[in-house]
């Protein structure tokens, strides 16, 4: 597998869109957070009722929930340098080359996977230094606090960043093509949200919550206004195993289209 | 092992259309084996099946006389329909990559360039490459590693008449040294020229295989000609010769055709004579693949 990571290695490291989505992505994680913080700080009273409320965000141990939420709102970019790097090689038709050369069709299906599988874990990374940035940097750690208290959610982020990326890669393998896979892309995360949106609040209908986006969604909680959210905590944590379990299962299912269809078609 | 690629009844529907009907061949050692048919005859789809980039709706192939897998086409250098490269990147690291994949080194890559003639653009991105740069570098890439097996389709697609001919030159070259070439195309003339073996397709159908010289026997024929005036005489006189196979006039000639070990030139020209008719023509003529072709596939 690592001689083929160095031939992926080889095709985008010279790659100036693939440079530029990536810094777009380091920059962004960190940047949005820093955005809220900042608005957090400014449009709130600083009275102890307004503290109550929101309780401390980017604090440790909130800020686990806190950043990996916010960053979870920018999986388009990473989802954007999927589609680019699999739709190039349909457009190049390298796909076919790679197979003519003497790879075979597992190998260039199993490659991509992993490739994916990299930059969820880099995204990650981005998270988890950003949270720690925050929690230590940002702001003083109040005695009696763990670092590590909901730190899982760190795991979260993962398997919701991993999802939604083979999402991209799913409609990147099935349509080809870049802009309609972006477009598809994006009209779904919309469309889903206002079907789950109307499904769930207006017919009360719980099932909507396994939808492929939502979830994943579902594994990170709003984070602020945590004190009028709190009732609703015991119910996620009951529900938490199951949303775990189902995201698994369509990472699975994700695998298993792609793989199937890129082995058994005509490339 | 007794053939390169022994093709077993393949055939390959694209939803009802049939595009290759039980098409079987075998491709001996050393071969220059061409690949013929007019376009959508199913030549690159047959291609196509045996480097594993279509699926066959039935039959089987064999490389080297094995169950094929990707270890077989790291050994084999093959052009398909298009040049299919990373647009965004040079020459050289596009050739780098199929190299790496290949599971070769990259130090043959200055060989191939310069047999290619692309050495002085080695650095040029791809997509700033002429239709004639890209096949190049599309040949290049089939050359890395010297394999013992080419697979070219329709190789000088794009080229002007000094890369036509370099390319057919480096095929008997390559032929020379002992390789197989399987070469498909529509261009008759570029296949007599540098084939000794052929498979004609026509919509899916394999129409012929073997040896060009199989291919065309009992093709030579004899053509004739005399004064003006004088062909009624010159058809009576030959429908009386044994072992004529077909008489037929083209453009003031008469086309004598013989069954097999038919008669000489000298023979024909004495008969001829004897019977009181002077000849003004007489040239043994061979049936080119082109005739050919156009017979079998009217």
């Amino acid at each position: 597998m690592l001689s083929l990571l160095k031939i992926e290695w080889m095709k985008v490291k010279n790659y100036r869109t693939f440079w530029i989505l990536l810094a777009i992505t380091v920059v962004s994680i960190p940047g949005i957070n820093y955005m809220l913080y900042d608005l957090m700080d400014n449009s709130f009273p600083k009275s102890k009722g307004a503290q109550m409320i929101l309780g401390s965000p980017f604090a440790f141990p909130d800020v686990w929930q806190t950043i990996t939420w916010n960053s979870s709102l920018l999986f388009i970019i990473p989802a954007l340098l999927v589609i680019t790097l699999t739709t190039n090689e349909f457009t190049f038709k390298t796909h076919r080359q790679n197979v003519i050369d003497g790879w075979s069709r597992r190998q260039f299906i199993g490659v991509k996977l992993m490739e994916i599988l990299l930059l969820a874990v880099f995204c990650t990374i981005l998270v988890l230094l950003t949270v720690m940035g925050f929690g230590f940097i940002g702001n003083k750690l109040a005695e009696n606090v763990s670092v590590w208290e909901h730190s899982r959610f760190i795991f979260f982020y993962f398997v919701q960043a991993l999802s939604y990326l083979m999402i991209a890669f799913l409609l990147s393998m099935l349509i080809k093509r870049a802009g309609l896979s972006i477009g598809i892309f994006l009209i779904y995360m919309i469309v889903e949200n206002v079907i789950v949106g109307i499904l769930r609040n207006k017919y009360k209908v719980q099932g909507v919550n396994y939808m492929p986006e939502e979830v994943t969604d579902r594994l990170i909680p709003f984070p602020y206004a945590r004190a009028l959210l709190a009732k609703d905590v015991p119910l996620w944590e009951h529900l938490l195993p199951s949303f775990l379990i189902v995201a698994l299962l369509y990472l699975l299912l994700y695998c298993f289209i792609t793989g199937r269809r890129f082995i058994k078609s005509d490339l | 092992m007794s053939s390169i690629l022994s093709i077993q009844s393949i055939t390959k529907f694209y939803g009802p259309i049939r595009a290759l009907h039980k098409v079987s061949f075998d491709v001996p050692p050393g071969a220059v084996f061409g690949v013929l048919g007019p376009n959508g005859s199913g030549k690159t789809t047959l291609l196509g099946i045996v480097m594993d980039v279509l699926k066959a709706s039935e039959g089987s192939y064999f490389w080297f006389g094995e169950r094929p897998s990707e270890k077989h086409r790291q050994q084999i250098g093959t052009l398909l329909e298009t040049p299919n490269f990373y647009h965004y990147l040079s020459g050289e690291r596009n050739l780098q990559i199929a190299a790496a994949i290949k599971g070769r080194g990259e130090g043959d890559i200055p060989r191939v360039l310069e047999m290619v003639k692309l050495a002085d653009r080695k650095d040029s991105k791809f997509n700033t490459y002429s239709l004639g740069m890209k096949q190049r570098l599309a040949i290049a890439s089939c050359l890395l590693g010297n394999p013992s097996v080419l697979v070219f389709d329709e190789p000088t697609n794009g080229l002007d008449p000094v890369g036509i001919a370099q390319i057919r030159q480096l095929i008997r070259d390559l032929s020379k040294e002992g390789k197989t070439i399987i070469l498909a195309s529509h261009l008759l003339d570029e296949v007599e020229k540098v084939c000794d073996h052929v498979a004609i397709l026509q919509k899916g159908q394999l129409l012929m295989a073997g040896n060009v010289g199989e291919v065309l026997t009992n093709e030579d024929f004899i053509e004739l000609g005399v004064e003006d005036g004088g062909m009624e005489r010159l058809r009576a006189v030959l429908s009386g010769l044994s072992g004529i196979r077909q008489l037929k006039e083209q453009e003031g000639h008469l086309q004598l055709y013989l069954e097999n070990g038919g008669i000489s030139l000298a023979e024909v020209n004495r008969y001829c004579f004897q019977q009181g008719v002077v000849l003004n023509h007489l040239q043994l003529r061979k049936k080119s693949l082109e005739s050919k072709f156009m017979e079998l596939t009217k």
